[in-house]
């Protein structure tokens, strides 16, 4: 008889009450800032209420937050496979590592704004500045975070699969890989959340479409509404992300125990 | 399966260096020769290069000098060509956690290619013929001790190997479920034909369970080679005291040849 099944440790997590109380009196007190703006000297335009919020939400245009989605995953896959690539290069190779090592260490103590700088400097087309700027954001993290997993495999196991003699390949998609997800799907959490911040600076300086784009507009209109009806598309748009994530891992990650 | 070839040690010896730079001698000049179906016993202390042994046997060692061959190959160079034919039974189970019990016995036939109906039908087999029948579908944290061991056991017998071996295999077990086990596996091992080799810190189950019992000394060293057939079937008390003096003489040498 199968054990009952028990709540997993990768359950999507709901909303609690305390954070549903949290954002409604925030949105009260905002509301409320709101209307009292003007006596309290504070300028209409800098506090728009929810009105002009839902008006603007209402004017968002769907062919830029898809644009924005689609260079954040199409970026993130590239990453993704660059990372992994290269950590299994250096886990088979330790001489090379100490090579590369260094220069991708390199690589991710420069920021982000410095990227972006150099991606215009140096690159003429649009898509594919924005697409570099993530690439060597996020596919060094992927990186350090796949090689780390694969020296965490235990010996016991490489030594068990190993004792049935299979191909590289073989270890690799039998044992390695499985062994590695839980840290991958951590490490895409941690870059999804970081592309969709870095996508929007780089939307914002080199682009004509995208959110990142759509809020260089807002704050040319100083349109503060815009801004946040852009930014509560951003903060809605990472959440599913997170949540289609979340999914995925409850669904890998069943064997483990809660 | 194909019959088991015999395997010959000849002039093995493994040095390892350890990370202060000393040369640590796990096996010194080891010659030894196991017929084809012989079920062997290897015993020794601990540290005395039975693991040593075993992972040379199973080709994730190179050895230092000399060789094994099994049927004129060499485990290590040869790698691909045991393929199926040598299966292994460690001392931790060593499931792999996210595969259910079914499907860890699956793991050897996916690395041979075989369908995946016929990898299912013979895996279920197997677990049939251990009792796991209602436990196939669960994941190892699902399961007993005794039961994620029969799982390991399931996962070396369902390629057929000509050549079995077990590296204490059955010492952290309850004795009840221990004996059972070994049991079972020293039975299906002469079912099948294959060379059994059984490494154990344990005398008693090394007389229990072999034709033959090779009692290694330090680095290895071939102490005893004692043939079932030689010793008497009813009292082993004999045979358990000769084999204790002769480990606790070695490990005195030992211990004056490092004094020393």
């Amino acid at each position: 008889m199968l054990p009952e099944r028990k709540a997993s440790a990768y359950a999507v997590p709901r909303l609690p009450r305390e954070a549903v109380i949290a954002l409604v009196v925030l949105a009260l007190l905002w509301e409320a800032l709101s209307y009292f703006a003007p006596h309290l000297g504070i300028a209409p335009i800098a506090v728009p209420g929810f009105g002009k919020i839902a008006h603007s939400l209402a004017s968002v245009t769907p062919v830029d937050v898809g644009v924005t989605l689609v260079r954040v995953l199409v970026s993130l896959v590239i990453s993704f496979v660059c990372g992994l690539v290269l950590a299994i290069w250096f886990y088979r190779s330790e001489s090379v590592e100490r090579y590369v090592s260094p220069l991708v260490r390199l690589l991710m103590a420069v920021p982000v704004i410095s990227w972006i700088l150099f991606a215009v400097l140096w690159f003429k087309s649009t898509e594919f500045r924005i697409c570099f700027v993530l690439v060597v954001t996020c596919g060094p993290i992927f990186m350090v975070d796949a090689l780390d997993a694969l020296r965490g495999v235990s010996r016991e196991l490489r030594q068990m699969v190993r004792s049935f003699r299979p191909t590289p390949l073989q270890l690799f998609t039998k044992l390695l890989l499985p062994a590695i997800t839980p840290a991958l799907l951590t490490s895409w959490k941690i870059n999804l959340s970081l592309a969709i911040r870095v996508v929007t600076i780089a939307e914002l300086v080199g682009a004509t479409t995208g959110i990142g784009h759509e809020l260089a507009i807002a704050e040319e209109l100083f349109s503060v509404a815009d801004v946040f009806a852009w930014t509560l598309i951003l903060v809605a748009a990472l959440f599913v992300l997170e949540w289609v994530l979340t999914r995925i891992e409850a669904r890998a990650l069943r064997w483990r125990v809660s | 399966m194909s019959v088991a070839p015999p395997i010959e040690v000849s002039h093995l010896s493994k040095t390892f260096r350890t990370t202060s730079g000393h040369q640590v001698v796990a096996i010194a000049d080891l010659d030894l020769r196991i017929d084809s179906r012989e079920v062997v016993a290897i015993v020794g202390q601990t540290g005395c290069g039975k693991s040593t042994f075993f992972d040379l046997m199973i080709g994730l060692e190179r050895p230092t000098t000399g060789k094994i061959t099994i049927g004129g190959k060499t485990p290590y160079d040869d790698f691909e060509h045991f393929r199926g034919q040598i299966a292994t039974v460690f001392q931790q189970d060593r499931l792999l956690p996210w595969r259910s019990a079914i499907d860890n016995v699956c793991l050897p036939l996916e690395l041979l290619g075989l369908s995946e109906k016929e990898r299912h039908d013979r895996a279920l087999e197997w677990l049939v013929r251990f009792g796991l029948e209602a436990a196939a579908y669960r994941y190892p944290h699902e399961l007993s001790g005794g039961m994620r061991q029969r799982v390991a056991i399931a996962r070396s017998f369902v390629v057929q190997p000509s050549i079995l071996l077990a590296d204490e295999a059955f010492g952290h077990l309850d004795e009840v479920t221990a004996t059972e086990l070994r049991e079972t596996f020293v039975a299906l091992a002469r079912e099948l034909g294959s060379t059994a080799i059984l490494i154990t810190h344990q005398l008693e189950e090394a007389i229990a369970v072999g034709d033959r019992i090779l009692v290694f000394g330090q680095s290895a060293r071939l102490l005893h080679d004692v043939r079932a057939e030689h010793w008497p079937t009813a009292d082993h008390a004999l045979l358990r005291e000769a084999i204790q003096v002769t480990l606790q003489t070695n490990v005195a040498d030992a211990r004056l040849a490092r004094s020393a």
